[in-house]
């Protein structure tokens, strides 16, 4: 298969990543879905692409996989340049989607055929079988996809783009609407495939604790922009503090929170203050006394912590209204795609 | 490539002809359908004289008449089927599984297009054992049985190729029941699918002389009631259907997304 180490479009290295882009961006219209994104995804590493709804992850992800075409920059995936080499590109990548995409009137193994057909594979039957074997769907192989449970489909889809042995994989929110249960095995998974077939995995995710426990590095997104890159760790070490959320039924007195001593940054939200402290335990009996207990709707503490890193990059949280509203769409997506 | 190409093209035409015969509806459908037609529609002639018929139709029996063309029209809607199919690929997310494998997006609209042809070649046999059944003979010469399916082939390629390149944009399920509202009625009753020209007036004629369902029903009646075979007619249908694929191709390549 042929690379493309000497096409590269803007002077882009694809060699310093797995992915590597330079100077993203897309429009809609007036609307900036991604702006001047630059970004190296390691190779053999799970990094997570973090962001709320509308951040451009998924425009992201259709850049990279040569769905879209990007209105400036370059990218390169799996040394490929992504505008030049589309098809490079997309036999050398796998996607797993937030709503399980699959043939429910074929059987499992039937819907690795066909993967294996448009992939152009040989010899592809022992892998489809040992694949099937690793994510204990073997028994299952010839039932229609129709009858398996979310767990199990997910298995299947993991399988899929894992068939023609890619080496870098999309998981465009893999764990979305799923039951804890199901999400940990699939965090399992994930770490299982990495680590064993040593594939990169770019993982997109609404949820901290998934990155958390997943991602080896991560890129917080916001607007279309790279707010933050490193690995968790570099990342929660960036905000020292504490993040003390309130909710209020009347107007806070913000001077007098901003220049309460231990008190770094205060900020008036839609329904009360978020304030950046030092140590909450030291600093909330002061925030307390100034307060009308009776018009305290809701104290919320976060101690250090990607949720904390989010909050102060992107001035509200990850877990938010938007995602709720994913898991409605998730759902109806599901009972479409189920008939 | 060739070789990708083409195990791109069968498996997507192998995973059409699979969803469509694993659903019982579609199967009884199909076989419903061609006896419906011959028996009302076939059925609205059998008090006229003879005298009539052999004028008119130039044959005793309005069946062996009208089978050829009721085969031809099936044909004509056949395509409505492959633009569902990519409608509901499209919102189901399936056509971005399929985008994102190396396969063209020429490659997808070959395959859906001679999957529902695929589809509507197998009223061929289940129709001609109708007409059987209301007394219509058929020739034995496998060349003209051979033809007759080509011809049939190519009238479903065509209309196909035409219904998908026309809603290759669209993500809406109701644009291929209205597309085939617009198609297939004019076209029907333009051709000699149902009546012979003979007493159209000149601008529908006109029409007919360009429409590929009449040449599709005058070949199979050349095959039916003459037991002859007429290639031209067979080479233009041949030229149709290569014409239609290639336009929706170059139509699908600009315009097939994935949502």
């Amino acid at each position: 298969m042929k690379r493309s180490d000497t096409a590269h479009t803007d002077a882009i290295d694809c060699d310093a990543g797995a992915i590597v882009t330079k100077g993203i961006t897309k429009r809609y219209g007036s609307f900036t879905a991604l702006e001047n994104v630059d970004m190296i995804v390691p190779r053999g590493t799970i990094f997570g692409l973090l962001g709320p709804n509308g951040a451009g992850k998924t425009t992201m992800i259709k850049v990279l996989t040569a769905l879209i075409p990007a209105d400036a920059g370059s990218a390169c995936v799996s040394g490929h340049d992504v505008r030049r080499e589309p098809k490079l590109v997309r036999a050398d990548i796998g996607w797993v989607a937030a709503e399980v995409i699959l043939d429910d009137d074929l059987s499992a193994m039937e819907n690795l055929w066909l993967q294996a057909k448009l992939q152009n594979l040989s010899d592809w039957k022992n892998r489809a079988l040992d694949l099937l074997r690793y994510f204990e769907l073997y028994d299952r192989r010839n039932s229609r996809v129709s009858q398996f449970s979310t767990g199990m489909r997910k298995k299947l889809e993991i399988a899929l783009a894992l068939l023609h042995q890619p080496r870098v994989i999309f998981m465009d929110e893999p764990t979305i609407g799923l039951d804890p249960g199901t999400r940990r095995m699939l965090w399992q998974l994930i770490t299982g495939i990495n680590r064993e077939y040593g594939v990169t995995i770019l993982l997109t995710s609404h949820y901290i604790e998934e990155a958390d426990a997943l991602c080896s590095n991560l890129a917080i997104i916001d607007h279309g922009r790279i707010v933050a890159t490193g690995t968790p760790s570099e990342l929660k070490s960036r905000v020292k503090a504490d993040i003390v959320e309130i909710a209020l039924n009347y107007e806070p007195d913000m001077p007098t929170f901003a220049h309460m001593d231990g008190v770094q940054e205060a900020a008036r939200t839609e329904n009360g203050m978020r304030l950046k402290v030092a140590s909450s335990e030291s600093v909330l009996p002061r925030i307390l006394s100034c307060l009308n207990i009776d018009g305290v709707l809701k104290i919320n503490v976060d101690k250090p912590s990607l949720e904390t890193v989010f909050i102060d990059l992107t001035g509200k949280r990850l877990s938010d209204d938007e995602g709720r509203m994913d898991m409605r769409k998730f759902y109806a997506t599901l009972r479409m795609t189920r008939r | 490539m060739r070789n990708a190409t083409l195990n791109q093209f069968y498996g997507l035409l192998a995973r059409e002809i699979k969803k469509t015969y694993r659903n019982p509806w579609i199967i009884a459908i199909t076989v419903v359908q061609p006896f419906m037609w011959l028996a009302f529609f076939g059925s609205s002639f059998s008090s006229a004289p003879k005298s009539f018929l052999e004028g008119f139709f130039h044959t005793y029996s309005y069946v062996a008449f009208l089978l050829p063309g009721v085969l031809s029209t099936s044909m004509l809607t056949v395509g409505m089927f492959g633009s569902m199919s990519t409608i509901q690929d499209k919102r189901f997310g399936y056509m971005k599984r399929i985008l994102l494998t190396p396969t063209d997006k020429a490659t997808i609209f070959v395959a859906k297009s001679m999957g529902s042809t695929t589809r509507g070649m197998v009223q061929l046999p289940v129709m001609a054992t109708a007409a059987a059944l209301f007394g219509v003979s058929f020739p034995l010469n496998p060349v003209l049985w051979l033809g007759w399916i080509a011809a049939l082939f190519f009238l479903g390629l065509g209309f196909s190729s035409l219904f998908m390149a026309l809603t290759v944009a669209s993500t809406d399920w109701q644009t291929p029941g209205v597309i085939s509202n617009f198609i297939t009625m004019p076209l029907m009753f333009s051709s000699t699918a149902l009546f012979p020209q003979a007493n159209f007036p000149a601008w529908m004629r006109a029409i007919s002389a360009v429409n590929p369902v009449t040449f599709s029903a005058t070949f199979g009646r050349t095959i039916v009631l003459g037991g002859s075979i007429d290639w031209t007619l067979l080479a233009y249908l041949a030229l149709f259907a290569a014409m239609m694929l290639f336009i929706g191709s170059v139509m699908a390549t600009k315009w097939l997304k994935v949502e």
